[in-house]
This record gives structure tokens, sequence and C-alpha cells, in this order.
């Protein structure tokens, strides 16, 4: 605190140096390049200075001069930044080209914006323009493929679910690895609110096409100012905001539908009543089962509807495909309506939207209207106001997670056998078959997702001198959702309830945050400039979460808790965090080419145990321009080259509010009396994670920035990361939440963009590789399980699959086989082989993190036809099938499996990868390599065509623009991956961050297609 | 001279003062918000508030009842695995969960994960148990005895259910060499090295086990006053006759059996009646009830119910009953119409057709066979004679009585199957009795519970069982 009053006298020293006197002006028109139309909008800067203003309307500006002032920075988003000499002319006017090349461009920083040139940070930016009218319900997967290092998994095909962000790899493994979301410079909700293990994305509450731009804070240096809460990246959303000028309405809209990209092939019935005949015959052969004949027929029977013509013969009656009916018919569709316009006083952006996709599968859609309002507003020449607010409301229906029989991808397990209609009933067949039938769910259940959510901020910036300015915002963030499930009496196999239940659950988040800061920007001296940014935040959040659950229904027409008869659940929690932090960072530029910066935060948190109440987080960071020095000035194909390199401390608060503590729950009642119980064990100890930034980049232009690229390479070390470690049980706990892992990230990232035609045809291509190794280096000695293969173990990749290496089939036997692998005297492995499973050592089998991410876009243009086409994909990663020992078990159980399976070895000499047939045998089901596959792939992830109807037809309609487009997302996957979807981490064990590449019936991802108009006047 | 000062003065100072007032603003929130970091919990409470008074130490012990009866303890999934484990091909497990099907085909991977639950499950319960006996000076001296009896009763049996599953059984080598399980009596407030706790000897498990069971019995009320469901004296003494019975030690299991039955608290029931085959309905205990899992609608899970039962009483029917077992019964016998036939013409056992009904864990017809059978092998006749006291058990199921020449310990053990079929004494009493497990012999490695490989990999203090 002391410290922020020094810092404070020390500006207030600087700024109240002499103002200088304003005796001259300069005005002039800001025109397109393009079409020659005059710009508003656009931001005109004396440079080193922060004096400055827009132009109107007409793309006329006026402004002041201080002394000593000599060049005029004219910027404007989507263009190239200019700078004009001032000389000692009086009119400067110039013409903005459009730029998609962004190196000159202004980027939002946190508490700032810098321009690109001078950043000495690692900051990637997706503008409006590639984030727009892409058929997904939230951003973050708009932005899959297109940022270096960013990698965006959805966890299945399900639509409205939360996803994964893992930027610069996984930094964490036990607290959350997905980035701190800041809209309009407040920290928004960002973290799954499901009341089941399937998460819920509130991100998805923001209408992408509102967002003018997101960067993504991705080095030390760039993200230290948001300190503790920093280490997983940062993204920061700016939301359109008013321009003055015409108001410019567009109104827009698509249609179109999904299909799954994907299927699996499964055993018909002769198929599956030969596979299960001679499974029953190799196991009681063996001694496994007495299982007669009979009785196996029996069960045939009993599953074809108790009809014996169902299954047997050479054209068995009933033979259902069950995958296909876990798949819906999928339309999407989307409208917009937006204006922006305003004066020299008063500028806004309104908009609104609707936006309705079907998920692939059974009762999954998901639907959202959005509205936004944006304003600012100049009281005088000091002092500026404004509101960003944001009402949205949301629709989600959910289906169970993956690990859920009535989960709809779970009806591939059903046997062909069963019919869809039990033809004795008419009815939807349902208690005779092997499992639960998903479709009772579709017909006579409803998990409903609501979200009511407020988003928004108020803000004054005082100019205090031309040089300086405080700023403050008061934002909230208010998130009501309200969860309503029934499940009626024909559900009752699953939900163990006779006569319906019904739970209705509401959740209330709400973060409130004040930010309050100075910033300063002048130029001190010739060849030197300073900006600096100096401030306060405080944030509070606090959750509320209630459910009630009934039971005893009249009829599944009643389905609110009123009608149950029993109340037989109900609960109310209330958790809640706050931050209280001080932030600074300063720039330093020496004749515009030498740039150091140094940046910090000081984060006290509610989450942070007694003994670490207060971190503090620096990085700095150095910068050289060296296409400003003479030597390289001269080369004239060489436009821009700079080094930077940085070096920081950033953490990770997502440690759990209340971790530190020894508690006591009181979820421990019997029989209507209270109890209570120990459940956690203190550890006052315990402090965020801590990563260790090193950033080297080195960014490029080369023949006018027609050519240019960025290349970074980084460390990241993570010490001190939050574990459950286990303990022993005979302690009375599982596991204690300590600061002991350590971790590191390294890898490069390399970004190219070429304009490879300009003209009339214009070819574009943007290009993003991304290397990285992860590894865990300490656990503090233990090893954390994931589900299945999944471990954290030190010296392997987070989540590294270890277990048995499955050898396949012995020949001789048909027995599954697995390599002993234990160490010999000499260090090697033993690779002898052995039918027994737990024999077999565990060893790692693969790494469940790509080693490469990237993307590629190539954008063509031709008069009025645009084509922009991204291929995204990952490489090096395996994916665990952890259905497998269902799906794909040799006849173990009843099961219906994949047609792969009819390879099984069935005589001495057959050679093959799957064992022998045996009922009941649990030949070669154990978890092991057998069922983990190679992830990599390539996805053909967006592809538009458009069609702008020419200016001179659509004018004589008095309209700006009309535009005709067909996107096409994920039409083609390249992959050897043989499961659903190699784009996959089941919503059933996503929930722990150790579950990496984790396939359980997860719906495959959707193929859409949409077509849509866009229309501006 | 002008009373208005210069523009650029005025200039200034405005300045300064939005400065100041900026400043301002900033300092009143630091001094506002630095307590706000102090936010407390409200769903969980630190550990000081939590064990104040008397009261606070009740709901702690009566944590310790709803650790014990979680589905995975005597919730269910203790004697489910006790019947799968020893199955002789009476029941057939069809059902999807792994570890369950891995006990019944007597295969289990060190993985298993009910293995891993059942053990920290236990663990957790026996430390809620030393809490509470830790902090008796919290509890109202009249009540101390009581508290502590109960703790006791539980703890006792949480080891008692631990080294009967994770080590070999009495009897099988010496139970001074084999062993048992890591035995902890006192809280765990912190975790160090002292927490990697080796494994005790089986027959030190069994001491303790012993003693904590007899100081039970001597401490607790004949019967329990507050809510009628709490453990009491008989439970300690009848969890005790359990416990020599296993170690074959038949006076001492004859004089615990037969204490139970002398005290005249419990009393024989209808056959019909031992078991609560009402359906959705909130349990009750009977007369005949020692100890029971109390479930509601509100809170417990019959996991019984889960396994035994039909998915049409709220089961997953993963447990069919096979003719084998059928076969057992004569014809007049009562306990032959505990059965039920389910939707897909499977056979079900009714003990467990309540999802609500409370789980039977001891009742008094068990102390009659106990001390039949401790009678007959020790030869004496404590309280009755092995025939009368088997016959007492028969002709409450209208069963025909035995005669004197009947009367053989396969009789007696036949009768106790009979009469405890489905409640999770079958592989202990095979055990105890050394009798096969379908085709394996009582002592093989594939009937002892793997030591859970995450308490492999987290204590390297413990060894591996044989076999795994």
């Amino acid at each position: 605190m002391r410290n922020i009053f020094i810092l404070l006298l020390v500006l207030w020293g600087i700024s109240s140096l002499p103002a200088n006197a304003q005796d001259r002006r300069v005005t002039g028109i800001v025109t397109s390049a393009d079409d020659g139309k005059a710009l508003p909008g656009v931001s005109v800067q004396v440079k080193g200075t922060t004096r400055g203003t827009q132009t109107d309307a007409a793309g006329n500006y006026s402004l002041a001069l201080p002394v000593g002032a000599n060049t005029l920075v004219f910027s404007f988003i989507g263009s190239a930044t200019q700078e004009a000499t001032i000389g000692n002319r009086s009119e400067i006017s110039i013409t903005l080209a459009s730029d998609t090349r962004s190196l000159s461009e202004v980027v939002v920083t946190g508490y700032g914006v810098q321009s690109k040139r001078n950043l000495t940070g690692n900051i990637a930016r997706v503008t409006a323009r590639e984030l727009e009218n892409i058929p997904v319900p939230s951003v973050e997967q708009a932005i899959q493929g297109k940022v270096a290092g960013v990698q965006i998994t959805s966890l299945n095909g399900k639509v409205g679910q939360g996803l994964q962000i893992r930027v610069r790899g996984n930094s964490s493994v036990s607290a959350s690895s997905q980035p701190l979301y800041v809209i309009d410079g407040i920290p928004v909700t960002s973290q799954d609110q499901s009341s089941s293990t399937a998460p819920t994305n509130p991100i998805a509450d923001l209408n992408p096409n509102d967002i003018e731009s997101l960067e993504i804070l991705k080095d030390a240096s760039a993200s230290a100012i948001y300190g503790s809460r920093a280490s997983n990246g940062v993204v920061l959303i700016t939301t359109k905001k008013g321009r003055a000028g015409k108001t410019v309405f567009e109104i827009s809209g698509y249609t179109g539908s999904s299909q799954p990209t994907r299927l699996k092939e499964w055993l018909n019935t002769k198929q599956y009543v030969e596979l299960f005949e001679e499974a029953r015959a190799n196991s009681v052969a063996l001694g496994y089962i007495t299982t007669t004949p009979t009785s196996l027929q029996n069960r045939f029977t009993r599953y074809a509807a108790g009809d014996r013509t169902g299954w047997e013969g050479a054209n068995p009656k009933y033979d259902t495909d069950w995958q296909r009916e876990a798949f819906q018919d999928a339309p999407s569709k989307q409208y917009d309506f937006s204006a922006r316009g305003g004066d020299a006083k008063t500028r806004f952006f309104v908009s609104g939207q609707y936006f309705d996709q079907s998920g692939i599968i059974i009762k999954n859609r998901f639907r959202r209207l959005s509205g936004r309002v944006n304003l600012d507003h100049s009281a005088t020449d000091k002092l500026t106001i404004g509101v960003n607010l944001n009402v949205a409301h949301t629709k989600n229906d959910r289906v169970s997670n993956d690990n859920a029989f009535s989960t709809p991808m779970q009806i591939v397990a059903l046997p062909p056998l069963h019919p869809v209609i039990d033809p004795r009933t008419n009815e939807l067949s349902s208690s005779y078959t092997l499992y639960y039938n998903p479709l009772l769910n579709r017909d006579f259940a409803a998990l409903q997702t609501r979200v009511y959510r407020v988003f928004g901020n108020a803000y004054a910036e005082y100019k205090i001198l031309p040089s300086l300015r405080f700023r403050t915002e008061f934002g909230t963030d208010l998130l009501t959702q309200q969860e309503e499930e029934y499940y009626g009496r024909e559900t009752t196999r699953n939900t163990g309830a006779p006569n319906g239940q019904g739970t209705n659950g509401f959740a209330q988040v709400v973060n409130n945050t004040t930010n309050n800061y100075f910033s300063f920007g002048r130029t001190l001296a010739k060849n030197h400039d300073l900006d600096a940014t100096v401030g306060m935040s405080y944030q509070e959040s606090r959750s509320n979460v209630n459910s009630v659950t009934a039971q005893q229904f009249p009829s599944n027409a009643y389905k609110q808790i009123v009608s149950g008869a029993k109340v037989t659940g109900g609960t109310g929690t209330e958790t809640r965090f706050s931050f209280l932090s001080y932030f600074a960072r300063v720039n330093y530029r020496i004749n515009n080419r030498y740039l150091l910066g140094v940046s910090g935060r000081i984060d006290g948190s509610s989450r942070f145990g007694t003994n670490n109440k207060y971190g503090i987080f620096p990085a700095a960071s150095a910068g050289w321009i060296l296409s400003e020095e003479s030597f390289i000035k001269n080369i004239p194909v060489i436009s821009l080259l700079k080094l930077r390199a940085s070096y920081g401390l950033t953490g990770n608060a997502e440690i759990g509010n209340f971790g530190s503590l020894a508690l006591y729950s009181a979820a421990a009642g019997y029989a209507g009396v209270p109890g209570q119980a120990p459940n956690q064990i203190a550890n006052p100890d315990l402090t965020w994670e801590k990563t260790l930034q090193t950033d080297i980049g080195l960014e490029f232009g080369l023949l006018n920035n027609r050519l240019s690229g960025e290349i970074d390479y980084y460390v990241k070390n993570t010490t001190g990361l939050l574990l459950g470690v286990n303990v022993p049980g005979s302690s009375g706990f599982r596991t204690q939440l300590r600061n002991v892992g350590k971790m590191d990230n390294r890898g490069v990232e390399f970004v190219f963009n070429s304009s490879n035609l300009i003209g009339a045809f214009k070819w574009s291509t943007s290009l993003n590789i991304a290397y990285n190794t992860n590894k865990v280096t300490d656990l503090g000695g233990t090893t954390l399980n994931g589900s299945f293969l999944n471990r954290a173990q030190e010296g392997e990749p987070l989540g590294v699959f270890v277990g048995p290496e499955y050898a396949g089939v012995n020949a001789a036997n048909g027995d599954a086989i697995y390599y002993l692998n234990t160490k010999k005297a000499d260090g090697s492995r033993d690779r002898t082989t052995t039918n027994n499973y737990n024999a077999a050592e565990f060893v790692p089998l693969g790494n469940p993190s790509p080693k490469f991410i990237g993307g590629v876009t190539n954008t063509f243009s031709y008069k009025g036809i645009d084509l922009n086409v991204l291929f995204n994909g990952q490489f090096g990663n395996y994916i665990y099938n952890g259905g497998g020992k269902f799906q794909s078990a040799n006849g173990d159980f009843f099961d219906n499996q994949t047609t792969d399976q009819l390879n099984r070895w069935r005589k001495p000499g057959d050679v093959t990868n799957v064992p022998q047939a045996r009922l009941f045998g649990a030949n070669g089901t154990g978890e092991s390599s057998r069922y983990l596959s190679k992830g990599d792939f390539v996805r053909l992830r967006t592809i538009t065509l458009g069609y702008s109807l020419p200016t001179a037809l659509v004018n004589r309609a008095k309209l700006n623009r009309v535009r005709l487009y067909v996107t096409g997302q994920n039409l083609l996957t390249f992959t050897n991956y043989n499961g659903w979807d190699p784009e996959v981490n089941s919503d059933a064990y996503s929930g722990n961050a150790v579950n990496i590449g984790v396939d359980f019936y997860s719906a495959p991802q959707p193929r859409t297609i949409i077509g849509g108009l866009q229309i501006g006047f | 001279m002008s009373v208005i000062p210069n523009k650029k003065a005025l200039n200034m100072r405005t300045n300064q003062y939005t400065l100041l007032l900026s400043a301002l603003t900033i300092s009143l929130w630091l001094t506002a918000c630095d307590n706000k970091l102090n936010v407390t919990p409200v769903n969980t409470v630190a550990t000081g508030q939590a064990l104040t008074t008397p009261a606070d130490l009740n709901a702690l012990l009566i944590g310790a009842y709803d650790g014990v009866g979680g589905g995975n303890l005597y919730g269910g999934n203790l004697q489910r695995d006790g019947e799968l484990l020893g199955d002789n091909g009476e029941v057939e497990w069809t059902g999807t969960f792994t570890a369950p099907r891995e006990v019944f085909t007597k295969r289990l991977l060190v993985t298993n994960d009910q293995a891993d639950i059942t053990w920290t499950n236990a663990y957790r319960t026996i430390n809620i148990c030393n809490t509470v006996l830790a902090n008796l000076n919290l509890a109202l001296q009249a009540n101390r005895p009581n508290v502590e009896g109960q703790a006791k009763f539980i703890r006792a049996s949480m080891y008692f259910e631990l080294v009967r599953f994770f080590a070999r059984t009495w009897g099988d080598g010496d139970a001074n060499t084999n062993p048992g399980v890591p035995l902890v009596i006192t809280p765990t407030t912190v975790l160090d090295a002292s927490s990697t706790v080796p494994r005790s000897s089986v027959a030190a498990v069994y001491a303790q086990i012993i003693k904590d069971l007899t100081e039970a019995e001597a401490k607790l009320p004949a019967t329990d006053a507050t809510y009628g469901f709490l453990a009491a004296k008989g439970a300690a003494a009848a969890m005790l006759s359990r416990v020599y019975l296993q170690k074959s030690d038949f006076p001492n299991a004859a004089g615990a059996a037969n204490r139970v039955i002398a005290g005249g608290v419990y009393k024989l029931v209808g056959a019909g009646e031992v078991f609560d085959t009402r359906e959705n309905i909130n349990g009750i205990n009977t007369a005949e009830t020692i100890f029971a899992i109390q479930i509601t609608d509100q809170d417990g899970t019959n996991n019984l119910n889960t396994f035994f039962g039909s998915t049409d009483v709220g089961g997953r029917g993963d447990i069919n009953i096979t003719d084998t077992h059928l076969a057992l019964y004569t014809a007049s016998d009562a306990r032959s119409q505990l059965f039920y036939e389910d939707g897909d013409g499977q056979i079900r056992t009714l003990k467990y057709i309540n999802q609500y009904g409370n789980i039977q864990v001891l009742r008094l017809a068990e102390m009659y066979l106990t001390r039949a059978e401790a009678n007959f092998r020790a030869g004496t006749t404590l309280g009755a004679t092995p025939l009368a006291d088997i016959n007492r058990i028969r002709a409450r199921s209208e069963a025909n009585p035995l005669t004197a020449a009947q009367l053989d310990l396969a009789t007696i053990l036949r009768e106790r199957r009979l009469e405890l079929a489905f409640e999770g004494t079958l592989i202990h009493d095979l055990k105890r009795t050394r009798r096969n497990a379908a085709t394996l012999a009582f002592s093989s490695p594939r009937l002892i519970f793997p030591i859970p490989l995450r308490e492999i990999t987290t204590n390297p203090a413990l060894g591996q069982n044989e076999g795994y």
C-alpha cells in the first residue's frame, strides 16, 4: 500500500511538469484506400504523446498540436497504421490501406492498449472478421486453429458444452488449466456451473459477433499484470464500440444443419449371435462358466423381445442399428442485428442475436438470445464516460454425461437383437434390454439448463493532463442458472424412482469488480518515450447453489417439484472468494527502437493460506527493433525486424476457495440425526502455483510486410503445483492439498502470414504451428491416478497413459498377452510375454497431449467472391478408449461389439490382435495399450465461400453491402483414429486435469453446413 | 490586480485536486478491502469450530455411523462382496461393474476400485472413531461410556472387515507373522512420516478388535435410549461372537452369543418379518435386529437393493439367484418363499426388495446359529443344546425339526447358510471352516483382496498380498 503512494507521488511529480502551450492546429480528412470513402472513427494521435482525436462521420479531424509535435499517427482497426510528418503543414489528409498483416495495429493489453510494433510481450490477436458467423455456440470454438500455441478441444459433440482451452500446454495438474477471461476489462465467470460432471461453458453466453477483438496474453510480460491468475494465459475480449459517423445497420442470418463427422461399425444380429455362441462354448470348455447353449439361446430370445425368430436363422427378424438411433436431424440457425454509429460526443453500438443450434445427438440443443449496448460519451474534453452492457438468455437441452446408461451414445452397447419398439407392448423396448434404453430418456426425460446472464461495466475516464488519465471502472457479472430435470416413470430403470423424479437446481454467481488506474504516456525528451499504468483492482465473487429433488409424480403431465409427493433431496451451498490487487506497468522506448517493459501485480486473495496471503508477480521485458537501425533500414526487403525477450512470474490461483483449512463437513447425518465428519486436512502453507516463464521472440516483415511472421521460444517452469497428494488411506484421508509439484512446458511457436497474390485476385495465407513438450518433473514422490490409464507421474508428460503393454494374442491358444516389461538387471525391459495381466509391469504407453498443433488459413478473393479455408490439426498425441473393454472385448459381456472383433482368434495358428472370444473370460479386457491409439488428425475446420453483390447494384437498393455465403464446419477429417472422433476428452472424466485424451462413448463432432446472408445499410 | 488566479495556475490546481481525489478513492478502497480477504467457509466449518461442545461430539459420532453405513461398507458392498467372493454357484453376477465382477470371478486386479474404496472408507470411518475417542472429554460425564463404547464398536467392526478381506484368514499360516492391516488408533491431525503405517500382524489386529469390542460391550447400555438404532451392548457382544468364531475360539464365541441371547433384549420374529418386504418405504428395525444400517428416502443407500434388487424395485438386477441355491431348501421351509421372479424371469431374493429398507448387519438368529455351532464344536451346551438352538431357528421358519442323529457340523453350517443367505457371511464362513469357494481352496490368494494399488504406491511401508 505504501509502495502505491510512492508510485503515485512519482507520477504526480512527472505530470506536474509544465504543460506545453497549444498554439497550432492541423486538420484533414481520412479516406479508405480500398474504396475512397471517408473513414469515421480513425484515431489521430500526436506521436509520442497521448494527444489525439478521432475522425468524425465525414472522416474529418481537427487537432491542436503541442509544441515539438512532428508526427501524426493514424490508426484504425483493420487498417495499416500510418504516420505522417507534420512539418509546416496545417492540413494533412491521408488514405488508409486495409491491413490483415497486423504489424502496426493496436493490441489490447491488460488495463490499456499498446501498438503491436512496440510490444515486448507475446499477445496473439484475433479480430472480428475471423470470428463472425461461424456455426458454433462459443467464441473459443471460433478461434480453433487460429492462434499459435492455443489448443482448444471440444470434449465431445454435444452442443453448448464446456471446452478445454490450453495456452502453451497444461500448466496445472489439479488446479484449473483454463485461462482467465476478461471481457472489457472485467474478469468474468468462465468456470463450469453444471450440476453433473458434464461441464457447461459460461463463455457461450457471449455473442461472438459482438466481439471486436480477442487477445490472448501468452508470455509472462504480457500476462503478469494479471498476477496470480495468469499462468494459464489470459483471454481479453473487447466488444465492439460505437464509432462517430453515419449509423451503420447490419442484419444477417444463416440456416443449416449438422451431421456426425463419423460413425463406428457394429455387429449385426447374425454376427452377434455367432460371436457369443462361440464365446460361450470357449468359456465352458475352459471351465469359466457352465452356461448351456439353451440358456444362452434363451437369453437371445429374451433380448429379441421373446421371439426366437428375432435372432435365429439366416434372416433374423430383428437387426437394429442402434447407433443410428442416437442421432437426430440437427438444424441450426442464427439471426443478427446490429447498429453502430454516433457523433463526436456520443458513440454507440447495439446488437441483438438469436442463435439456435441442435446437437447431432438426440435431445441436445443450444439456444441463445442476447443483446448488447455499448455507449461512450465524451462529456467534456477531459471526461469520457460509458457503459458496456450484455444481456443474454441461453437455453441448453442437455443429455447425461458420457458415463451414464441414459446418455445417447451408450445406446451402441445394446445388442442388435433388441427391436426399437417392443412388439408385445408397441412401446419402446425397455425392461428387457441389456441396458437401459437411452431412447426412453429422449421420450420421457428432459434436462434443460437456462442461464440468465448480465455482464457489463460502467467507466469514467478523466484526462487529468494531456499525458495522464485516470480511469475507474465498475463491472458486474451476474450469472443466474436454472437446471430443470424431469425423468418420467418410464425411466425408472435408470433413476430408481418408481413414479418419476424431478430436480430443480438454481445457481447464482455474482462477480463484482472495480479497477482504478492511472495511465501516463509522454515523450520525456527527444527519443525517450514513457508509458506507465498503475492502479488497483478488487474483485469479490459469491456463488450460491440450491437444488431440490422430488419423486412420486402422479403422471408425466406434472413435472414441477410441487407435484412430487415426496421430496427426496435438497441442498443449498454457498462459496465466496475475493482478490485485492495492485498493478503497475512501465514501458520505456528509446530512439523508437529500444524497448523496455516492467510490469507486475501484487495479489492478495481469500483463497491463500494464512502464511501466504499476498503474492508478488513481476515481469520484465526488452525489445529491439533492428529494422530501425541504419544497417538494416537500408535493406529494402526488410520492413520489420524485431527481437524481444521477456521473463517473469505468474500464478495460478484456481486452487479452490478454502483449500488451506482443516474442515469438517456436516454432510454426514444419519437417519435424520445430524452428523459431522472431518473432510479436509489443513495446509496453512497452501498458496498459488507459480510459473516462471521465459520468452524469446523474433518478429519480421519482408517485402513491405507482404511476408511477415513471428517465432517464439518459451520455457514455462511451474512450481508449487497444487496436488491432492495421495496420502495413506490409513490416515482417514485419501488426499491432502499441497504445493508440491513441478512441471515444465517448453515450446516453439511459429506464425507466418503472407500475401501471396495482390491485385484483383487476392490470395493470402496465414499459418501457425506450435510445438510443446510438457513434463511433470516432481510430484513429491507420488503418482496421481486419473481415469483408466491416465497418470500424473514424475518424468512423464501430464496425463501420460501408464499400464500394461498389450502384446496381442498367443497364436497357440488365443490368450491375450502382455509384455512383462519388468526391469532387468541391465536396465532393459523384459520383453517376454505373459497372459497374466497382474504380472505385466505398468509402463508409460503414450502422451495424451499433442506435440504439434497448428492451423493454416488460406483466403482468396476476386471481385465480390471470397473464399476462406481453415485446416487445423494436432499431432503426436494418443487417445485411450475407456469404452474399449465393453465395445471391443471379443465377446466378454453381452454389449454389442465393434465389427473388428470378428477377427478374433479361432484356432491354433491364427495370427490376430483380437483374442479368443470368451464370455465372462476377461480375455484381454483389462485396461492396457490394447485400447490406446494415436490421435493425430487434420481437419478442414472451416470453409466459407461468400459473394458480395456489386456495390453499384447494392447502392441502387439503398444498401451498403449484401453478402451471401455458405460455411462448412468440420467437413473433412483425416485421421487414423478408429473411434468416433479424435477431437475428444470425455465429459465424464474431464473434470480431473489428469484425464486427457479419454474417449468414453463420446459423441463425434458435428459436421455443419450453413448458408447465410448479410445486409448492411 | 485580479482576484481570479491565472488560468494556468487554476488548471494546475484542478489537476492536483483530481489527482488527490483519485488517490483518495484508491486509498479508501485499500483500507476497505483489506479485511475483505478474510472469507470464511459456510458449507463446511473449520475444525476448531466443529468440536467444542457435547453436541459436537455426538454429531461426530453420528458421522461415524454415516461412514459405516455408506454403500461401500455396511450399506451393502461389504456384504455383497462377501457373497460374491464365496459364491459356489448359488448366484450369478450379470452386472456391468467390473470391480464386483472381478470379485465374483475371484480374479481381482490390483486396480480393483472396490478394494480401493473399501479400504479408504473403512479407514475414514476409523479416523472418525479415533477422533471421537480422543475427544471424549467433551462428552457429558454420564454419556461418556456410551460414546466410547459406540466408537469402539464401530472401529472394531471396521478393522474386523479389513482384516477379513485383506489378509489371510486366522489359522491359515501363523497369525502372528501373517501381515494384517495397518493399525491406527489415534486421530490424524497432521500428515507426516508417521502416517505411513506398516501392516500389523493378523494377531495384533484381532487383539485390538477384541479389546475394543470387549470394552464396548462393558460400556454400552443395554439398549439405545436416544434413537433406538445406535449400537448397544448386544451389538458389541454379537460382533465379538463373530470375531471369536472367525478365530475358531468356540468357547468365547458361544459365550458372546449367549450373552446376547440371555440379555433378552432381542426376540425372534416371524420368518416373513425378519426382512422388510415393503417397497419404497423408510426402513424399520424389528425386534430381532441387533444392529442395522438405517436407510431412508433422504439418506443412505441400500446397496444390497441396488445389486440384488430387480429394476422394478429400484435395483440394477445384477445378481441372479440360481437353482443351485433354491434346491437347498426343504419344502415346508418358509425361507424358500423369500424369492421372487422379476420381469425378465430372473429369480431374486426378497430380502432386499425395499430400496429404503434397513440393512440387517447383526440379528438374533445368527446368535443362535453361532451358539449352536460353537457349543457343538466345543462340546459344550452353554445356554442351550446345539440341537435346541438349530431347531428354534428352523421352527420359526416352519422347517421340520432336526433329530439329534441328523445334527452334525455340516447340518449346522447348512442351516447357517439358509438363514443368512446373501447377508455377507459366506466367504468368511467358508474360510473359517476350511471349505472351498468354487474350485479354490479356502487359503487361495485369489480369495483375498489385493492391497489397493493406490495404497501400495502411496505407502511404501505396505507389503502386497501374495498373488498380486
